[in-house]
């Protein structure tokens, strides 16, 4: 992005790749700060930061499961159907309180879960074909569950989504701390470094008698479980369940803001940081676009060279 | 109640088995009656013991519960062509024992969709009439052999709701063959009318822009910055909702400044994160018109959200759906232009009057009403 | 006689990566038809000077003059199409295409209307190939050949594209003897054309049979260059390693002891009867306590498949393993690990470490269950134990925190030794532990199997350096086409003797008729 061209000194292009991959995309967030604060008229204010963390919460929380998957060397197609699910499954047993209805809500996500990874993991079905079939039959599901959207009035549901705590929405605690909750999982759990040595190099971790299969199930459960919660919280911010459309793309959106991030798709390393980040530029690009009242068909090309940008970027790293 | 729905949705399910398994004829056998017994089985036990919010009050009203909710024809304007039977082609038959095949576009996930196969279901029923019905659930090959399906199976008569406009020679070809009368309704098919269909009955998108127009001038007072939550991008019904809306402005009320145009893709939550974006950064802003009330209700969150108050921003929405009327009742929305889905009645009369051998218009516009403060709560029983 | 005009000249040649001088003011010449042996521990900086004379990287400092000119290859093909062919010791040809289209890749013959004109390649296919001693349908996709015949398909395909100077990294680390003799000749021929050979191997026989002059280098510089007849294998070794020569002789040529002694209790591992179809046909091996057991054969003979059969990693159709009087189930990886068995396997690469992972990582990966309370990594005792077998193994890293892609073979091995070392097992199974590493650093790795034995622990040994095999096995058991045929013991233990076995010629033991019957 700008910061190449700013940065034209000619370095070891080398270098600067490595630089890229790992600080470009918070150099990308900075300067769109920038640029905002200067052209944006109302910017800088708290209540417009909310309004971005708060549609933001829910793409980095389906892309903090992404990022576990892509750092097994696989893809999860699978997320936005699973939010389409929960938002069904949460409208069909809400009438029992919304506690009972999550229960509901994660059994039926850890089911789509354990089916992707049991796929992927016994099966040995290539991740994108195990997870695109649950695609496909994830929103099929929801939508025999509910057909229509459905407006929820559960007062519980409706302060999930748009309650806070000290000013700070529901929504933006429960990302970040499962954000938190996710780096250190990768960091410092026995799990978090199988999953890493999986995604490096299977036939290394095979013979090393780590869990191959039982990881990658737990893996692809964690991340159905994820798109879950995250389908939860946008159906309570909406106030009403639309299986039709929610987490319509959201596929798209987590993978984008993982390799943005700086995690490689050849597995073996997960940047939660990048990830959070990679999300949060592609929703401030957004909200540029959107506040300038630029054509919508800009924001899909600008999230476009975002795009080539991370994946060349990355092509410096995958190459040594 | 959940379970009661059931049987119909099942069939969609058969359809994702069939999407999923198109390799080869036998695998498609096979792969059926698997993917509906399994889906009909997870259906059946997340149904069986299911509770929605819903369940405990009474349920929604039937969708086709008022009575005079039907369709007017707007009187059509004079000189506008007409279609006979004897200019057709083909011979009077008795509607009451003819059979009447019916295409659905896109699956009844909607109200709009719904309504609609209601009302042609209700009103084949009222009329006694023998329908068959068949939903393409958006795959426009699937509607091609949806309709060759309904041909085979006897229609003497089809009522289409077509998901494209173009690519319908196969389908016209066939019909013509067997003499069947087609008419479309919701969008047109690019034939020629009186010769390979007979009428074509829809709302005019423009026409609704126009008045969605008028009413935001109304609740603005005519001045001030307005947005538009444009439908999906390539999408006819809008380009012409904005077409309308836009002209209306500019002839009527010049100082009513279409400030922001973005697309909400026709769906609640793009709505509201649309929605939030603008109230931030033009706090100044006085109406949206949101193309259909999906994104109107998406923007009342959004409004709800940032803490405004019934009235603080004007919306006017199209389509009528219930939530949105009741959003009228509740003072959050100004306006919703009807756009009507009960094609039912209006279908049958021309079909009724084509086969006695009388004349049909070749163009059909039927009457769309509209919701404001004065009417919502007395007509919420209209809305679908 | 008067040497003719050189085809290469490097001089003073330095190239620098990021904290290393990986190449420090390095001279090179080369003539027609000189076999060159360039050879140097691991990171001694033989890989860095053959990228930059192929244009993998670009040279800091100095010239590469070619047939005359100064050149600069931006790309490996650059180099190909001017006349400098490189075999790698990974064969890097295109597996699924057939051994014809591998041959002529990129200069195809075709017909007169610019299709491939098939039969041609393929005539022309077999025809080069014979040469090679490679006698197959050349229509078959090339991974369907033994990895000696593919590497001589990458072999013919560097010599005939008209190259003028021909680099071969470890070309014989995957060959069998047989077939390095085909290699030779092959060289030999070379030579009497008029190209020039630059030889890299770590094995010292090789260098000596066929290179004319040596270039032998010590962390980035040229420490010896000349007449490889004038150096005898000793000062060869001293001068790469950088030690006295005294020293080297007083340890032999492998560092193998023999300080270790089986003792007559119960074998520590009992494999009877081990049966995978196509590949082993009732193999049976036993290990005692401090015993190192060697695998003999020639490639494919199951030596590997044994190990692999052993540590659960291939599912068997018959036989048992028992591990310390306790019959092994499930035949799964992790069981057998938990039994105590560990493989260090042949392909380090792909099987053995986790290249993206750092030293630390790979070191505990095994062991780390072991070093969790509730799933949560104790990152105080994983350090410990890091640090313990970094220093015990001399591991050779910048940080526990570098990445194990980025070390040299030898220590790569040492990490992955120190993986199955912190998990306490019983047998170590050890597949080609030296091979693709330095002198030192196999030294190392040798007189460490010594010790581990002394310490009581089962080794099996798969090498196919006899002399290694020889000097540091007890006893070999030698394969044949998946089926044991014979078992050399005390004296017997001998490079004759192992040979003649597995030549057939001097049948040893009974274990030869056990094993006849059901082969």
């Amino acid at each position: 992005m700008a910061e190449a061209t700013v940065r034209s000194v000619p370095l070891d292009r080398a270098r600067i790749l490595q630089w890229l991959q790992t600080y470009g995309v918070y150099a990308g967030v900075a300067l769109l700060l920038v640029v905002n604060i200067v052209i944006t008229p109302h910017f800088l204010s708290a209540e417009n930061f909310r309004t971005q963390a708060v549609q933001v919460a829910p793409v980095i929380i389906v892309a903090l499961g992404m990022a576990l998957v892509i750092g097994t060397e696989g893809v999860d197609l699978s997320v936005g159907a699973v939010m389409a699910l929960a938002a069904s499954v949460t409208a069909l047993y809400l009438g029992y309180g919304l506690l009972p209805a999550l229960l509901v809500v994660a059994v039926f996500a850890a089911g789509v879960g354990l089916a992707n990874g049991a796929l992927v993991a016994f099966v040995g079905v290539q991740p994108i074909v195990a997870t695109l079939a649950l695609m496909v039959g994830g929103r099929g599901l929801a939508l025999v569950l509910l057909p229509q959207l459905e407006d929820l009035r559960n007062p519980a549901l409706a302060s999930l989504g748009s309650g806070d705590v000290l000013g700070v929405p529901y929504l933006i605690l429960i990302a970040t701390v499962l954000a938190l909750l996710v780096a250190f999982v990768v960091r410092r759990t026995t799990f978090g470094r199988q999953l890493l040595a999986i995604g490096d190099s299977r036939p290394a971790a095979q013979l090393a008698g780590l869990p191959v299969r039982r990881v990658l199930i737990v893996v692809y459960v964690v991340c159905a479980l994820l798109a879950a919660v995250a389908g939860v919280l946008a159906t309570a911010r909406l106030q009403a369940s639309d299986p039709t459309s929610l987490g319509n793309l959201m596929e798209l959106s987590a993978i984008t803001a993982v390799v943005v991030g700086g995690t490689p798709l050849t597995g073996g390393r997960v940047n939660i940081a990048g990830t959070v980040a990679g999300a949060v530029l592609i929703q401030l690009l957004t909200a540029t676009l959107i506040k300038h009242d630029l054509p919508p068909s800009w924001t899909q090309i600008a999230q476009a060279i975002v795009i080539v940008c991370a994946v060349y970027a990355a092509r410096g790293r995958g190459k040594r | 109640m959940h379970v009661l729905r059931l049987p119909s949705h099942l069939f969609s399910v058969t359809r994702i088995g069939v999407t999923m398994q198109r390799t080869t004829h036998r695998s498609r056998l096979l792969a059926r009656p698997v993917v509906v017994a399994l889906s009909a089985a997870v259906a059946l036990t997340a149904t069986s013991c299911a509770k929605s919010e819903d369940d405990a009050s009474d349920s929604k009203p039937s969708s086709a519960a008022a009575a005079d909710a039907g369709q007017k024809v707007v009187t059509p304007k004079p000189g506008s062509k007409s279609c006979t039977i004897d200019a057709y082609g083909g011979k009077k038959i008795d509607l009451k024992s003819a059979t009447v095949g019916f295409s659905q576009s896109e699956k009844e996930a909607n109200p709009f969709r719904i309504a609609e196969t209601q009302s042609i279901k209700d009103e084949a029923a009222k009329r006694g009439v023998k329908l068959l019905t068949a939903n393409a659930q958006s795959q426009f090959s699937k509607q091609i052999s949806d309709v060759q399906d309904l041909l085979a199976k006897g229609a003497d008569l089809l009522v289409i709701a077509p998901l494209n406009s173009d690519g319908w020679d196969p389908v016209l070809q066939a019909a013509a063959a067997k003499k069947v009368p087609i008419v479309t309704i919701d969008r047109k098919i690019n034939a020629t009318a009186c010769k390979d269909y007979v009428s074509f009955i829809a709302s005019d998108f423009v026409e609704q822009g126009r008045r969605a127009a008028d009413r935001m001038i109304e609740a603005t007072g005519g001045k001030g910055e307005v947005a538009i939550l444009l439908g999906s991008a390539g999408n006819n019904v809008t380009t012409e909702r904005t077409k309308g809306f836009k002209e209306r402005i500019a002839e009527k009320a010049p100082d009513l400044k279409v400030v922001f145009e973005q697309t909400g893709d026709f769906a609640r939550e793009k709505g509201q994160q649309v929605t939030e974006q603008l109230i931030q950064s033009k706090p100044g802003i006085k109406g949206i018109y949101a193309e259909n009330d999906e994104m109107g209700l998406g923007a009342v969150a959004a409004l709800k959200g940032a803490g405004k108050k019934a009235g603080d921003i004007k919306i006017v929405t199209v389509d009528g759906t219930r939530n949105a009327v009741q959003g009228v009742v509740d003072g959050w929305i100004s306006g919703v232009i009807e756009s009507n889905p009960r094609f039912g009645p209006l279908a049958f009369q021309t079909l009724d009057t084509f086969t006695q051998g009388k004349e049909v218009p070749q163009d059909i516009v039927i009457q769309d009403g509209a919701y404001d403060a004065g009417n919502a709560e007395q007509d919420l029983g209209k809305a679908y | 006689m008067a040497p003719p005009a050189e085809v290469l000249a490097v001089r003073g040649l330095s190239k620098t990566f990021p904290g290393v001088r990986a190449l420090d003011d390095v001279d090179l010449t080369l003539h027609p038809g000189e076999v060159h042996a360039l050879i140097g521990e691991n990171g001694a900086g033989k890989s860095t000077l053959i990228k930059l004379l192929t244009g993998v990287h670009r040279p800091d400092a100095g010239d590469i003059v070619f047939q005359g000119s100064a050149v600069s290859f931006a790309t490996p093909l650059d180099a190909q199409k001017a006349g400098i062919s490189t075999i790698y010791q990974e064969v890097n040809l295109i597996p699924l295409l057939s051994v014809a289209r591998n041959l002529f890749l990129g200069r195809e013959p075709r017909n007169r209307v610019g299709l491939l004109d098939f039969p041609r390649m393929h005539r022309e296919a077999e025809e080069t190939l014979r040469a090679y001693g490679v006698r197959v349908d050349v229509r078959r996709p090339l991974r369907t050949l033994g990895v000696g015949a593919q590497q001589m398909v990458a072999l013919a395909r560097a010599v005939a594209s008209e190259a003028r100077i021909v680099i071969m990294d470890e070309p014989t680390s995957s060959l069998e003897p047989r077939e390095v003799e085909t290699l030779f000749s092959v060289i030999r021929r070379l030579r009497d054309e008029g190209i020039a050979v630059i030889y890299v191997s770590h094995r010292l026989d090789e260098l000596y049979a066929v290179c004319d002059t040596v270039t032998v280098l010590r962390d980035g510089r040229r420490v010896h260059h000349g007449r490889l007849a004038e150096l005898d294998r000793l000062s060869l070794v001293s001068t790469m390693l950088g030690r006295e020569l005294g020293e080297v002789r007083a340890e032999g040529l492998t560092k193998f002891t023999g300080d270790h002694h089986a003792t007559d209790a119960q074998p520590v591992l009992e494999a009877r009867d081990l049966t995978v179809p196509h590949q082993l046909h009732g193999v049976s091996v036993s290990i005692r306590p401090g015993e190192v057991v060697g695998l003999g054969g020639l490639l494919g003979s199951g030596r590997t498949e044994t190990a692999k059969a052993i540590s659960g990693a291939l599912a068997t159709s018959a036989g048992s393993v028992t591990v310390a009087g306790v019959p092994l189930r499930g035949g799964s990886t992790p069981a057998a690990i938990r039994a105590g068995i560990s493989l260090l396997p042949e392909d380090r690469k792909s099987e053995g470490i986790v290249p993206g992972l750092s030293v630390r990582e790979n070191i505990s990966l095994a062991v780390l269950p072991r070093l969790s309370r509730f799933g949560l990594v104790s990152e105080a005792r994983v350090d410990s134990i890091v640090d313990t077998f970094i220093e015990r193994l001399r591991i050779k890293a910048s940080s526990p925190q570098q990445k194990v892609g980025e070390l040299s073979g030898g220590n790569q091995q040492k990490v992955l030794l120190a993986r199955w070392l912190a998990m306490n097992p019983k047998v170590l199974l050890l597949d080609e532990p030296t091979r693709g590493i330095d002198v030192g650093a196999k030294a190392e790795v040798q007189k460490l199997v010594d010790e581990l034995a002394a310490d009581g622990l089962g080794v099996l040994l798969i090498s196919s350096d006899l002399e290694e095999l020889i000097e540091g096995s007890d006893r070999v058991v030698v394969l044949k086409d998946g089926a044991v045929v014979g078992e050399l013991t005390g004296d017997e233990v001998t490079e004759d003797k192992l040979m003649r076995t597995i030549a057939g010629h001097a049948p040893a033991r009974d274990t030869v008729e056990e094993a006849a019957t059901d082969g």
